[in-house]
């Protein structure tokens, strides 16, 4: 695949409202910026080749490539990806939090990882106000804080990309599927530098439709609700139609239909529903409530799972035919919409 | 500097044209001086402040240059001989007052002296202001080198108080900023007594109030003036004709292009069959002179700079007496045989006249000249007009270029006149998107900022001086902070009017003859105003980005920034060096990316190079000025501010 540089991200990728704010762009050096949840270029490059273009998870995906340097094995096509199984999970009672969005499992996940210090760093995503931001927490207390769903895009590869820079080794990360996708071409190398290093050890993926424009999303809460005193946010399973806004003890219930016009043109192209790029893959376990789907893919992720068990901080669960057949279904959909779009828009 | 005051006449002296307008107007007792400053005539204000306690001089660096000519004015109405100096976009600041003042008259002789720019060399215009001559109906005096430059200002102030009206003295770069010889007259007694008599019969041009009403009556009396002048400006000494008899060709000329003229004759010798007539009182041309002149030849080839002004007064004139002179074949701007536009010089002349002639020079062989243009394209470096090390702009602009690149909403920025108009080039980031005359930046925004009624949510930001500030930037802030437009003024106070060289300007202590003076505070004026105030150092980015960021989350109304930081050649900054600034190669990211030489490529200071064998930055040690701002711009900490050894 051609690598270019950050005229062609422009031609390819922000001049045709592609972005989707992941920052693997942002970080690597003083071009690319992240200002309030938009990704800007504040002066011009004029190399040919650069990291951002390679690390950017809409220029082009070499999925053949990523997957033998992943799994050590050929691309799959299917929805889920590449996985050794799937399981119900929540937090243990080795964890204490409320805010979790479902089960707290990658809370969970991330706390033992730090405490057992399989990890020595966790890139998270915190957020000042509705406008999210990149976190490199150190402690289990620390991670806590970070927990529940920002809904609006975030730019959290753009701080493995800082770590890389600062020669951090051994950190976790947790991201959707563009943030990872865009980690994992940077853990690739891709324009070989004889001084990488991978920064990164642990990756857990999160489920993902949609993210929303982070600029766009502030006005419009700011609008309605005071987002100071937001406590909360969820998107209750189909058919509510609700986006669901926590303050204090009341809620307000958004219509869907209106967050919607909010998602940035680029998650209409993006095929990962599940994050494949991953060791070990969250999300919420649609029928279960408090409780979350895991896609344990890598031997990995395997062992972290299994010893946070272990130490208490997860409970694991069979997971269902039921659960299995609508998680494939979604994400089938989401590939094959993907697809459709991605066709129009290259035509 | 000369001896400016040196009091032996007869004597030569080199000096350069503005220090020639300043002995005239000394040697015709002048004692009231202002300005503002602005090149080619700086140096005529400063020369005369700089011995104003031995003279005996008032001598001001006015806020603009409006106030200059009133402050002149009054020196006038009480009866001292007075000096107004801009340059020529001062003159369109003056022309309010400047129309009314021709019309209420003067007493002392005041003369407005203003000094152009034909071919821009340090303006963004080259504006001819010789039409206010015509427009305001006041005498135009051009002096065609450096004796007459002193010599016709000091006749000048006589002609003001013959006539009892402004006298307008044009000068150009040329004569301006170049040197020659001339020899000094006398200077007079220094005891100046001013009184302004007011309480006299309403027309009384000399005890009377000073007014330019009765409109009619005292317009037509303006034109009685002007054909007094016509009357004295027929026997002037500065209108001088050299040549034949019956020349073939008839060259009419005035200021530089006189000196281009004469070098161009010599060089073709075509002394036998051109005839040189050189024009000192330009407006109202004296037409017997003129016929007595335009009967010699039947052609006639006017040389001027810039607008065809001299050649559309002859060839009036021409017209009026066709039927004693006859039909005569006009050479010049209208016909494109001299171009309208940038400076004339004696190869410009000699061309023309070889066209009318029908000659054929060449000033150097064909060889040469073919070596001299290839060294000149192709051997010549590219440069492009750049801050200097250390420029407190250059550090500004980064900040505002990236805050509102990293803010993504299309916001730009509206720019007025000083050094920071080159913020317009890749120097200060192309960061200015509009660019006019003193103030207009903010006046523009202004506008921008009031049509969010029509869709518009671009942020607009505008830029000044500290000196441009009080000049014009006032009146388009106060209409701004009045309207709730929407806009972020950004002053960049470098603390003197820098590019002139460093004048007093209403924010400094010291005025013009270095006395103590009452000075201003640019945030207590904004603030008393109504607008929202913060003050920055733009060497420090985080801080500096975070206001900008803070100010442009303020909708609604106006905000300043100052952004503070001394210029880098201010005489309180020169030569001081706050660190040793060491680049560490090994660390140097180079052209990789990363960074592709953030340092040299695009913050641009010339006290940083690019080694093309090492592929690293360097400083230049002769250059750099130890400011340490590139420090913050290095992405990975390769440049490095060390204590001064």
């Amino acid at each position: 695949m051609k690598i270019g540089g950050s005229k062609e991200i422009f031609e390819q990728v922000l001049d045709t409202d592609l972005c989707s704010v992941c920052g693997a762009c942002v970080g690597i050096c003083p071009y690319f910026k992240v200002h309030s949840g938009k990704v800007a270029k504040v002066f011009d490059c004029d190399l040919e080749k650069g990291r951002c273009y390679a690390q950017c998870p809409k220029t082009g995906v070499d999925f053949e490539m990523l997957s033998q340097n992943y799994f050590n094995q050929p691309y799959t096509d299917k929805p889920l990806g590449t996985y050794q199984k799937i399981v119900a999970a929540k937090a243990g009672d080795m964890l204490q939090g409320d805010r979790f969005q479902n089960g707290g499992s990658v809370t969970a996940l991330i706390s033992f990882a730090l405490e057992s210090g399989a990890i020595e760093g966790a890139v998270l995503t915190d957020a000042e106000g509705l406008i999210p931001v990149p976190k490199i927490v150190e402690n289990a207390g620390d991670a806590l804080k970070c927990a529940a769903t920002k809904y609006a895009a975030a730019h959290t590869a753009a701080a493995v990309n800082e770590a890389a820079k600062d020669g951090r080794t051994n950190l976790g990360v947790v991201g959707t599927a563009c943030q990872l996708t865009g980690i994992a071409q940077m853990r690739a190398n891709p324009l070989e530098k004889s001084d990488f290093m991978d920064p990164v050890s642990l990756t857990i993926g999160l489920f993902c439709t949609w993210s929303l424009d982070a600029r766009k999303f502030k006005d419009y809460i700011s609008g309605k609700i005071d987002p100071a005193t937001i406590t909360g946010m969820d998107v209750p399973p189909p058919p509510a139609e609700v986006f669901v806004v926590k303050t204090g003890n009341s809620t307000t219930e958004l219509p869907l239909s209106e967050v919607r016009t909010l998602i940035p043109n680029g998650c209409s192209v993006c095929p990962d529903m599940t994050a494949e790029w991953a060791d070990i893959s969250v999300g919420a376990f649609e029928g279960k409530k408090e409780w979350n789907t895991l896609i344990i893919r890598t031997a990995r992720g395997e062992e972290l799972v299994n010893k946070a068990v272990a130490a208490g901080y997860l409970k694991l669960d069979e997971f269902s035919a039921a659960g299995l057949d609508h998680l494939t279904t979604g994400a089938g959909n989401k590939k094959k919409r993907a697809l459709k779009k991605q066709n129009q828009e290259v035509s | 500097m000369t001896a400016l005051t040196d009091p032996k006449s007869n004597q030569h002296h080199l000096v350069m044209g503005n220090e020639a307008f300043a002995r005239g107007a000394l040697e015709a007792g002048v004692a009231v001086v202002a300005g503002y400053p602005g090149t080619p005539s700086s140096e005529i204000v400063e020369s005369l402040a700089n011995v104003s306690k031995e003279r005996n001089l008032y001598v001001e660096w006015s806020t603009n240059e409006k106030v200059a000519m009133e402050v002149a004015a009054a020196g006038s109405f009480a009866k001292l001989r007075s000096l107004c100096v801009l340059k020529q976009n001062g003159v369109n600041v003056a022309s309010d007052f400047f129309l009314h003042l021709a019309g209420s008259g003067t007493r002392g002789g005041m003369l407005v002296l203003t000094c152009e720019d034909p071919g821009a060399l340090s303006s963004v215009n080259e504006g001819d202001s010789r039409h206010f001559s015509r427009m305001l109906e006041i005498p135009l005096l051009e002096p065609g080198d450096f004796q007459e430059a002193k010599d016709i200002t000091k006749w000048g102030f006589e002609l003001s108080e013959a006539l009892k009206c402004p006298v307008m003295i044009r000068s150009v770069t040329r004569l301006s900023h170049a040197s020659g010889n001339i020899t000094f007259g006398d200077l007079p007694e220094t005891d100046h007594k001013a009184e302004f008599k007011h309480d006299g019969f309403i027309l009384d041009p000399d005890t009377g109030p000073m007014i330019s009403a009765p409109v009619a009556y005292k317009h037509g009396l303006q034109q009685q003036k002007v054909q007094q002048a016509i009357k004295m400006f027929e026997t002037s000494p500065f209108n001088t004709y050299t040549g034949p008899g019956n020349p073939e060709l008839l060259l009419i000329t005035s200021s530089a292009c006189n000196l281009y003229s004469r070098e161009a004759i010599k060089l073709l010798g075509v002394q036998h069959r051109v005839g040189l007539l050189k024009l000192g009182t330009t407006w109202p041309l004296p037409p017997k002179l003129l016929e007595k002149h335009l009967r010699m030849a039947n052609k006639v080839l006017i040389v001027e700079e810039v607008i065809p002004f001299l050649e559309e007064s002859v060839k009036i004139l021409a017209m009026e007496l066709a039927e004693e002179i006859g039909i005569k074949k006009f050479f010049g701007k209208r016909d494109g045989t001299i171009p309208s536009t940038n400076e004339l010089n004696p190869d410009i002349v000699i061309g023309a006249l070889c066209g009318i002639l029908g000659m054929d020079y060449a000033g150097l062989t064909a060889e040469y000249s073919e070596k001299a243009n290839t060294h000149l394209f192709l051997g010549a470096p590219a440069r492009e007009g750049t801050f200097c090390a250390g420029c407190p702009h250059r550090a500004s602009f980064w900040n505002i270029s990236q805050a509102l690149k990293l803010d993504n909403n299309e916001g730009f920025v509206c720019g007025d006149i000083g050094c920071y108009s080159m913020a317009v080039l890749p120097a200060g980031y192309s960061t200015l998107k509009t660019l006019h005359a003193m103030g207009s930046g903010t006046g523009v925004a202004s506008g921008f900022g009031k049509l969010g009624q029509f869709g518009m949510d671009q942020p607009v930001f505008s830029v000044c001086g500290d000196s441009t500030f009080y000049h014009a930037v006032l009146p388009a802030l106060v209409n701004a902070v009045h309207h709730k437009s929407d806009i972020t003024l950004v002053v960049l106070d470098n603390s003197g009017t820098a590019m002139t060289g460093f004048q007093p300007h209403p924010g400094t202590e010291k005025d013009a003859r270095g006395e103590e003076a009452l000075q201003m505070n640019i945030e207590s004026i904004c603030k008393s105003i109504g607008a929202t105030v913060r003050v920055a150092d733009p060497f420090d980015f985080d801080e500096t980005q975070k206001t900008i960021f803070e100010l442009m989350g303020m909708k609604g109304g106006v905000k300043v920034l100052v952004l503070r930081q001394i210029c880098a050649l201010s005489p309180e900054k020169k030569g001081i060096r706050w660190f040793d600034v060491v680049v560490h190669e090994s660390q140097c990211l180079g052209e990789n990316c990363g960074c592709n030489r953030l340092c040299t490529r695009v913050f641009k200071c010339p006290g940083l190079v690019w080694d093309t064998e090492k592929k690293v930055s360097k400083i230049d040690d002769a250059i750099c000025v130890g400011c340490g701002v590139c420090s913050s711009v290095c992405p990975v900490g390769a440049i490095e501010n060390m204590e001064v050894k």
